[in-house]
């Protein structure tokens, strides 16, 4: 037995592709994580594609090759918040049902037990942001920013969820409670909609701008906008790469924070 | 069995967990199991049983008090107890929607094996535990006896020194349990020091080479099934009358000599710790009085009584009606 290299990176790893896989394994097959991440983002979209198409005709709003390709972003957006709040749901499950304490005496480090759910989450996204592109790709959008800005626009994608992750799983963490987790759920509508996911952000309202200039998401969803596009104007990929890394960052700390504070006071 | 503090593979002192709210689920716990020893830790719902469990596998951190597994300290070197033990919890805590090979191959990731080697050990356990063939089916289409197989599988996965079970057959089928019973004592003899908490005492007296009773968060009775019942049960004269229309006057006749109550087959039970040598009194008593005895039998104290004795209160298995 090489309990003792668990210790050691090396072993860290394994616990973190380990249960990255484990998360993974599980959103595919539990419809009750799988239809909010890979659904819902595309009904809302196809509902903003098909109905507020004509808002593109609106002075002010920017030129772009189609209104898919503009408001792609915040469905990639939605899909971070959703792969997110889905991972501290099933975190919260783990820790309601009793699996999160096999994880508990396992010897392995307490980080490890987070990062792999966020490594999860990150991949997750991935092919999330991915299959979410290919389908505006199908339905008229086109990307300037080539390869590059749909590889940089997919890394801010995971990144995002990576945050929206931790701060779920540090809720989940801190709380246990999975009804707590689920009763959050209208909150993604509100960090989306006070970000520019669908429209510029010159167009929202002037309350709802204020609003946005605090919240992460909205730097996300531009920098994505100017990546895909090619698009300074849109908005810059450099802020929305610092706003990711920041979110991604400060929330992976906090859950970490978490769980440490859980099982020094258990 | 005989203990000392070098050999011992849990040492609990003066253990004490108070939750918020102001419960004292664990009021000054004193325990030692010797390496390779089977202890059985019986006690009524509530007793505190499980909180023990949880401290000494680090789930849950003592008020006061200390506690060391495996020579590890479950507080400051929780890390070495977790790298020495394997742990079954009550309700056995399974993902439904991994099959068992994954969930072997996931606490093999977890216990430093790598992937050919937690392959090989899953399929190993598998066999084991008689789950081949479900292997890779979803643990959602496991019975209640298979998942608490696959519990005891993933609980070996690490080779522990120590092993845990808490309740390992709660609700199980009598097959099911003879079958965990049969794999427990093979740990057992191949070195494998077992902690078991139950509710049943049949299984305490059938595996324990020693066993704790707590209730209200205290050990009151320790020591060998034989031992205890010899210690604080008291044997049972069961009475049967040829006129049973005399029982009541028989019952207060035999007061003066034991506990009376009701017996077997209608019968009247008479516990004494007279024992054998209540028997005399007893059929002299009622020859006296003129009642005819059909039958007069002796039965030896079990663990039930020990049990009733020392906690006042019938086990929950009783109460539980579960299959015997």
């Amino acid at each position: 037995m090489s309990a003792a290299a668990q210790t050691g990176i090396a072993g860290q790893a394994r616990v973190v592709v380990a249960l990255a896989t484990r998360a993974l394994v599980i959103q595919t097959r539990k419809a009750q994580l799988l239809i909010p991440t890979f659904l819902l983002p595309l009904v809302l979209f196809a509902v903003v594609a098909n109905g507020a198409s004509a808002g593109r005709h609106l002075p002010g709003f920017p030129t772009t090759s189609s209104f898919v390709g503009f408001i792609i972003a915040g469905t990639l957006v939605q899909g971070t918040l959703l792969a997110g709040m889905t991972a501290g749901i099933a975190l919260a499950g783990d820790i309601e049902g009793g699996f999160f304490d096999r994880l508990l005496t396992a010897p392995v480090r307490r980080v490890s037990l987070v990062l792999g759910r966020l490594a999860g989450t990150a991949v997750l996204t991935i092919v999330q942001a991915a299959f979410f592109l290919a389908v505006a790709f199908v339905f008229g959008a086109r990307f300037e920013g080539g390869v590059g800005g749909v590889l940089f626009t997919i890394l801010l994608a995971s990144l995002t969820a990576v945050g929206t992750g931790g701060l779920a799983a540090a809720i989940a963490l801190r709380t246990g409670s999975l009804s707590l987790l689920q009763s959050l759920f209208p909150l993604v509508f509100v960090m989306l909609f006070t970000a520019p996911a669908f429209f510029p952000r010159s167009l929202l309202h002037p309350v709802l701008r204020s609003i946005a200039e605090y919240n992460p998401l909205a730097y996300v969803v531009e920098g994505m906008r100017g990546a895909l596009h090619a698009d300074a104007s849109l908005g810059s990929p450099l802020n929305g790469a610092l706003a990711a890394l920041g979110l991604a960052a400060g929330a992976t700390a906090l859950a970490v924070l978490a769980i440490y504070r859980r099982t020094a006071t258990l | 069995m005989q203990n000392t503090r070098s050999d011992s593979a849990i040492v609990v002192e003066a253990l004490v967990r108070t939750y918020p709210g102001g419960l004292r689920a664990v009021d000054g716990v004193d325990l030692q199991v010797a390496t390779g020893e089977i202890y059985g830790f019986l006690g009524p719902n509530g007793a505190g049983k499980t909180t023990t469990v949880r401290i000494l596998t680090t789930l849950l951190r003592p008020t006061s008090g200390r506690a060391l597994v495996a020579g590890h300290d479950v507080v400051t070197d929780a890390a070495g107890v977790r790298r020495s033990i394997g742990v079954a919890l009550q309700e056995a805590a399974l993902d439904p929607l991994m099959t068992g090979r994954e969930l072997l191959a996931l606490q093999g990731a977890l216990h430093g094996l790598r992937r050919g080697e937690a392959q090989a050990r899953g399929s190993e356990l598998l066999g084991r535990v008689d789950l081949e063939e479900a292997a890779d089916r979803r643990l959602g289409t496991y019975s209640g006896g298979m998942r608490r197989r696959l519990d005891l599988a993933l609980a070996l996965v690490p080779r522990p020194r120590v092993l845990f079970l808490d309740e390992p057959t709660t609700g199980l089928d009598p097959a099911s349990r003879a079958a965990l019973w049969r794999e427990v004592r093979r740990l057992n003899d191949d070195g494998t020091t077992v902690f078991l908490t139950t509710q049943y005492l049949e299984e305490a007296e059938m595996l324990a080479d020693r066993v704790g009773i707590i209730a209200r968060g205290k050990i009151v009775a320790e020591g060998t099934p034989t031992d205890l019942k010899e210690r604080l049960g008291e044997p049972t004269i069961h009475v049967d009358l040829l006129d049973d229309s005399r029982l009541d006057e028989a019952r207060e006749l035999l007061r003066a000599i034991g506990e009376v109550g009701p017996g077997r087959s209608g019968g009247l039970a008479v516990r004494t710790s007279a024992g054998a040598r209540a028997i005399a009194p007893v059929v002299r008593a009622l020859d006296d009085a003129g009642i005819e005895v059909d039958t007069v039998e002796i039965e030896e104290p079990t663990l039930d009584d020990v049990f009733l004795a020392v906690t006042g209160q019938p086990t929950s298995a009783e109460s539980d009606a579960v299959p015997a």
